[in-house]
């Protein structure tokens, strides 16, 4: 039986996370992948072992339950093992859609799969501060990727189909499937990222020493395309805006790392990043309170550890 | 027009989560209780869109006898009304859950103009109850949305999307969810507090069918509660930080 | 003064009457003894003479209006007397030196806390005020030159020398005529005058001394929210309106005489914030007289702006200056009430300690569970639901269960107190957050949920006598607990240390070099009049040197009236006070709150002052690790 994966090609790297987790869920790996642009795809995804893909046209621009129709028919025409999406916004809400037409179980954020009667999985809960184990009684198992639960890789030179075989169609749509479609792309609110939604923050503290000390700060939140934000202690003594302030009379952030520089820990401070899922602490003070909230801890100066790490991500990204 | 926001109780985690003997569920003892803050969005847009537009705003809820605490603090911030599917406590899966909303919604004599959920609850976090209820009801839905504005009988959704903002334009009755960011939620006021103590709360009992994703148990993830993993002293400890972020697909 | 009248009956009831014996004592010893005008003694001495003369010269208004009548009669028997006229004498000379300094002091000293006063006014009162009493003086002189004196004479040398100025002849019988009546006239005139300005504090201050707060400064009048006989329209939710201002409010605005002791005693107005106790009065009374509106004027930001609300700490520095027993921080709290119960209008960085509070029971969110977590290693029983109490169950408060700073204190506290061999037990994760930081905030109905649900805990588990190291838990356990029903034996940490020092069961060694000085914390020293017990720790430990600003007279550390939670605009109060404290050129920054603690180290980590700021339970519990002898084992 074959496994399908919905290629989100917004999100390149979660979908080669989603194809990696698939491959062994069945005997052959299909790939669903939606719109006109898609056709120059399939070439890329030999490597992670596709040897199908299928591309509905006539369904851009993007309109969920358009594209769940495509993924349904696909599921009566090659009755896959499972159907597995990218754990991002749009995987999540294709298979949910797919999930309600076709009326069976969906577990979102999966970290493993064990087929079977039932199925077995680990899926995360609670952002990821909890994992549940839990049954799926349905077929075809339906289950989207936690983001980062694999690490996306291709398979051996050897085994991989040699060609993908390309198989474009046209789903029967209805007009309450395109009741939802993207209207309009319209550029972003605010430049740059915000304190709140940003994935990466890099906050400094008192440790900083002045608002110029922010320069190193401001650049490797910017190698990771995150926000700035600084301690109480910081927008008291006008370094920064209080726009910055993370904490609890400031913003509240749930980043996926946060890295705090020079800052002590206050319980001001730990009530506003409590919600990052990692976080790394720079701090000169070993005893620091910080230490004991933080998962990742680098000891000594923020000016001399914080360039070092933004040289070494430029290392890494041009090697 | 008349709008319904569905809400979940769950616990206000704060510390090292600890769970319960059977390990099905967090340990509540010490620990007090509220609703997502995407939910809180959503109940704060439906009072805006009533007082701007008229009609009723209602609450519901699916959860046990306790969550009706979460009930009157939305009548407190200034929801109409309150419909409270009262479960036994246990677990609900996804089907369940949008099955007993999607029937108790049926049930009103008005039925809702717009529907709002939280774009994922805090605890299940399963992406897939309002798709659930909205394919029941026959009615079209918008979800993750941080911007919204009511124009003749449709509704204008904004959605971020990496780079920018997708828009939507969906007729009503539709079904849309929401994320954090979407408006500021108000402050209960105490008049409005004690008036929501007074307010009837209509409790329907649904029956739990056996759930098709099934929660064995639940595991702390690996690593949780140790002290910090010391990456280095100094600028020599650039490497093991990039291999942290690496890790985290960030680099 | 009809019309004050009304106005003051029309205000919301509180109640004020008990506690008769020591409403007489205040009533003795602030308005005849004048014990806070003289908390400054050279305008408080010019004050005292003024108003003593007043008194001892009532009757010669009297006097005066007979001899207008009569210029050969007097009032039988007073008139006659030799050592009244020479208390006569004495004031107004007096009465004269005390206008002569209060010139001085406007015209020439003019100190900053009259900035925003009715200037014009005080001199023409100034002016009456000099004018009565020298007719008087003349009239005497005039007497005496004419022999119409009805007192012996001598008595009154002043007047005596005067009336040399005076020879026995006609024109001498005009001006005695002209004095007379220029005196009695200047006295109705004063009369007619006085209730138009703030010279109406003669007439309202003693009132509103008599009315004044007997009970715990620090306690705030509760709320009722839960009596079903009121209808929600006329449930009070502090003031919104001037109609809300409870009696005792009205007569305060009313009570006000500018003086300015309050804005030079406030720690927000000394660090440029918009609060000025004394411009907060005015501005009510104003708004108070302007009468009904429909719809009526909102307080603030009618009468009030929105940042004189939120800019007071509670510090109480206000109103221990008043000399006319002015209750300001009941005015901010209930026009605090009204912002945030009924408007949900406050400081939006405050809003999540708000939340906090009420749904994870401590004002950061953190995890109850976690409480205990200072003392898991230190051997310190928890009490669970069905165990025997301790004599004294210690209350750690949020700070000290969940600061990393503050834990310090928690540790050296149980660890002294095992030392002395102290029964105690802590609650851990069933205590709460008193409650406090919403009430300061103005969220009275969360408060009281909090009150409510700890006095059922303390009481379900037998609790008799509390200790505490936060001074806000321990004013709110102490002072306003008794109103829901929790009475309890509270003290601070620093008074049950203290006495273990004096009584031998702590012996710590002090350090003769060690340079402390103290900060008082507001709720321990003003709020609660612990002074001492501190002090004597600091004594046991080091040498103790005392702040510009100490005791009674204590600067804010900036963290109260829930500004522990929210953001400070203009110059930081603590930096101010750490500034004092570098001056005293002590090593040691000695405190006795978590909050103080916490806001001062930050002051100290910000500035370049060179000091160790440290909880006194610190301070003692190293001072007795360093006398015990080594331990032979280890």
């Amino acid at each position: 039986m074959s496994t399908l994966v919905f290629i989100d090609r917004a999100d390149a790297e979660l979908s080669a996370q989603a194809l990696t987790f698939a491959r062994g869920l069945g005997d052959e790996l299909h790939a669903a992948l939606m719109g006109e642009a898609a056709a120059s795809a399939p070439d890329d995804l030999a490597a992670y072992g596709v040897s199908v893909a299928h591309i509905a046209e006539g369904v851009d621009p993007y309109a969920p339950a358009a594209w769940a129709q495509a993924i349904v028919e696909l599921v009566e025409r090659t009755a896959p093992a499972a159907v597995v999406g990218p754990g991002t916004d749009r995987g999540n809400e294709v298979l949910a859609h797919v999930a309600a037409r076709i009326d069976q179980p969906m577990a979102a954020n999966c970290v493993s799969l064990t087929p079977g009667d039932p199925a077995t999985l680990t899926r995360v809960r609670w952002g990821g501060s909890l994992l549940e184990e839990a049954r799926l009684h349905g077929a075809p198992m339906l289950v989207t990727v936690a983001p980062h639960a694999v690490t996306a890789e291709t398979v051996a030179p050897g085994s991989a189909p040699a060609t993908v075989s390309a198989s474009p169609f046209t789903p029967a749509l209805s007009d309450a499937d395109l009741v939802v479609q993207v209207s309009e792309r319209a550029g972003a609110l605010a430049a740059g990222v915000s304190l709140t939604d940003a994935e990466v923050v890099v906050s400094g503290g008192r440790g900083v020493g002045s608002a110029a000390g922010f320069e190193v700060i401001e650049e490797l939140a910017g190698l990771l395309g995150g926000a700035v934000g600084c301690s109480r202690a910081v927008t008291s003594a006008g370094w920064r805006p209080h726009t910055d302030q993370v904490g609890q009379t400031g913003t509240k952030i749930s980043p996926e790392i946060y890295i705090a520089c020079g800052i002590s820990g206050a319980t001001q401070h730990m009530a506003g990043c409590k919600g990052a899922k990692k976080l790394l602490a720079i701090n000169p003070d070993g005893e620091a309170s910080i230490f004991a909230s933080a998962d990742y801890a680098v000891i000594g100066d923020l000016h001399e550890i914080v360039p070092a790490i933004s040289a070494e991500i430029r290392k890494a990204r041009s090697g | 027009m008349n709008v319904l926001v569905c809400v979940k109780r769950v616990p206000l985690t704060g510390g090292k989560i600890v769970l319960t003997e059977d390990e099905r569920a967090i340990s509540t003892r010490h620990l007090g209780f509220t609703i997502s803050p995407h939910e809180e969005c959503g109940a704060e847009e439906a009072i805006r869109l009533v007082e701007a537009y008229g009609g009723t705003s209602t609450v519901l809820t699916l959860g046990p006898p306790e969550a009706e605490e979460q009930l009157r603090d939305m009548m407190a911030i200034g929801v109409d009304r309150a419909i409270h599917l009262v479960s036994d406590g246990g677990e609900w899966d996804p089907q369940a859950t949008a099955a007993a909303i999607a029937a108790a919604i049926r049930a009103q004599p008005a039925s809702p103009d717009l529907i709002l959920f939280g774009n994922e609850s805090a605890d299940a976090g399963n992406y897939q109850v309002a798709i659930r209820v909205a394919h029941a009801l026959g009615l079209p839905c918008v979800t993750g949305v941080k911007g919204l504005s009511v124009e003749g009988g449709a509704v204008r959704c904004e959605q971020e999307v990496p780079g920018g903002r997708d828009l939507y334009e969906v007729p009503m009755p539709a079904v849309v969810t929401v994320k954090e960011g979407l408006n500021l939620p108000r402050y209960p006021s105490v008049p409005g507090r004690l008036r929501a103590k007074r307010k009837p709360v209509e409790a329907l009992s649904p029956e739990r069918p056996d759930p098709l994703l099934e929660m064995v148990r639940l595991v702390l993830p690996p690593g949780s509660g140790k002290r910090a993993e010391v990456l280095g002293r100094g600028p020599e400890a650039a490497p093991a930080v990039v291999g942290v972020l690496r890790e985290l697909g960030l680099v | 003064m009809r019309l004050l009248v009304r106005l003051v009956r029309a205000g919301a009831p509180v109640e004020r009457t008990g506690d008769v014996p020591r409403r007489a004592r205040n009533e003795v010893s602030i308005v005849l003894g004048q014990r806070k005008l003289l908390q400054r003694v050279s305008p408080g001495l010019m004050h005292a003479f003024i108003f003593w003369g007043f008194l001892v010269l009532a009757p010669t208004i009297l006097i005066a209006l007979i001899g207008v009548v009569d210029k050969r009669a007097t009032l039988p028997w007073l008139g006659h007397q030799g050592w009244y006229a020479f208390l006569v004498d004495l004031f107004s000379v007096l009465v004269l030196v005390g206008v002569v300094a209060a010139l001085w002091v406007r015209k020439v000293h003019r100190p900053r806390r009259f900035e925003g006063s009715h200037l014009g006014e005080a001199d023409l009162i100034l002016a009456m005020i000099a004018m009565i009493a020298l007719t008087l003086l003349l009239w005497h002189a005039t007497r005496i030159a004419l022999g119409l004196n009805e007192w012996p004479r001598g008595a009154s040398p002043v007047a005596d020398a005067l009336s040399r100025l005076f020879a026995r002849h006609g024109a001498t019988r005009v001006l005695e005529r002209v004095f007379v009546w220029a005196h009695v006239l200047t006295i109705l005139t004063f009369l007619a005058y006085l209730p138009r300005s703030k010279h109406l504090h003669i007439a309202t201050a003693a009132v509103n001394v008599w009315f004044g707060r007997t009970g715990a400064p620090g306690r705030l009048e509760p709320l009722r929210f839960d009596d079903e006989n009121v209808p929600e329209e006329e449930i009070r939710f502090g003031a919104g309106t001037a109609a809300d201002l409870t009696w005792k409010q009205v007569l305060d605005t009313f009570s006000c005489t500018e003086c300015g002791r309050c804005q030079d005693a406030c720690p927000a107005f000394a660090t440029g914030k918009a609060l000025s106790p004394k411009l907060l009065m005015m501005g009510l009374r104003d708004q108070v007289l302007a009468g009904d509106s429909d719809p009526p004027t909102p307080l603030v930001p009618g009468a009030v702006s929105e940042e004189v609300v939120w800019d007071c700490v509670t510090c109480g520095a206000c109103v221990e200056a008043c000399p006319v027993s002015i209750e300001h921080i009941d005015h901010i709290v209930d026009l605090r009430r009204h912002l945030v119960m009924v408007e949900s209008s406050f400081p939006a960085e405050a809003e999540p300690m708000l939340r906090d509070v009420e749904r994870a029971s401590n004002p950061w969110g953190k995890a109850q569970s976690e409480r205990a977590d200072w003392a898991a290693d230190l051997g310190v029983r928890v009490l669970e639901p069905g165990d025997q109490a301790p004599e004294y169950l210690y209350w750690v408060g949020c700070a000290s269960s969940f600061d990393e700073r503050a834990r310090r204190t928690a540790e050296s506290t149980a660890k002294l107190l095992q030392a002395a061999g102290v029964d105690f037990a802590i609650l851990g994760p069933r205590e709460s957050c008193t409650g406090d930081p919403a009430r300061r905030m103005g969220n009275e109905y969360v408060f009281q949920a909090f009150a409510e649900a700890n006095v059922a805990t303390l009481d379900a588990a037998g609790v008799t006598k509390i200790v505490a190291n936060c001074p806000h838990c321990f004013n709110t356990l102490a002072n306003e607990y008794p109103d829901f029903g929790g009475r309890y034996e509270v003290v601070h940490h620093s008074e049950l240390l203290s006495s273990l020092v004096r009584d031998g069961r702590l012996s710590p060694r002090r350090s003769d070099g060690l340079s402390i000085t103290y900060h008082d914390s507001c709720y321990l020293a003003r709020h609660n009049d612990v002074l001492g017990q501190p002090r004597e720790l600091v004594s046991a430990v080091g040498e103790p040197v005392e702040m510009k600003r100490s005791g009674k007279s204590t600067f804010c550390c900036g963290a109260g009236g829930a500004h522990m939670w929210m953001e400070e605009r203009a110059k930081p109060i603590n930096l101010e006070r750490v500034r004092e404290a570098a001056e005293t050129g002590a090593d040691t920054l000695a405190v006795a709150c978590p909050f103080c603690t916490v806001m001062l180290d930050d002051g100290v980590q910000s500035g370049d002052a060179d000091l160790r700021v440290v909880d006194v339970a610190v301070l003692l519990a190293e001072a007795v690790e360093a006398e015990r002898p080594a331990d032979p084992v280890s």
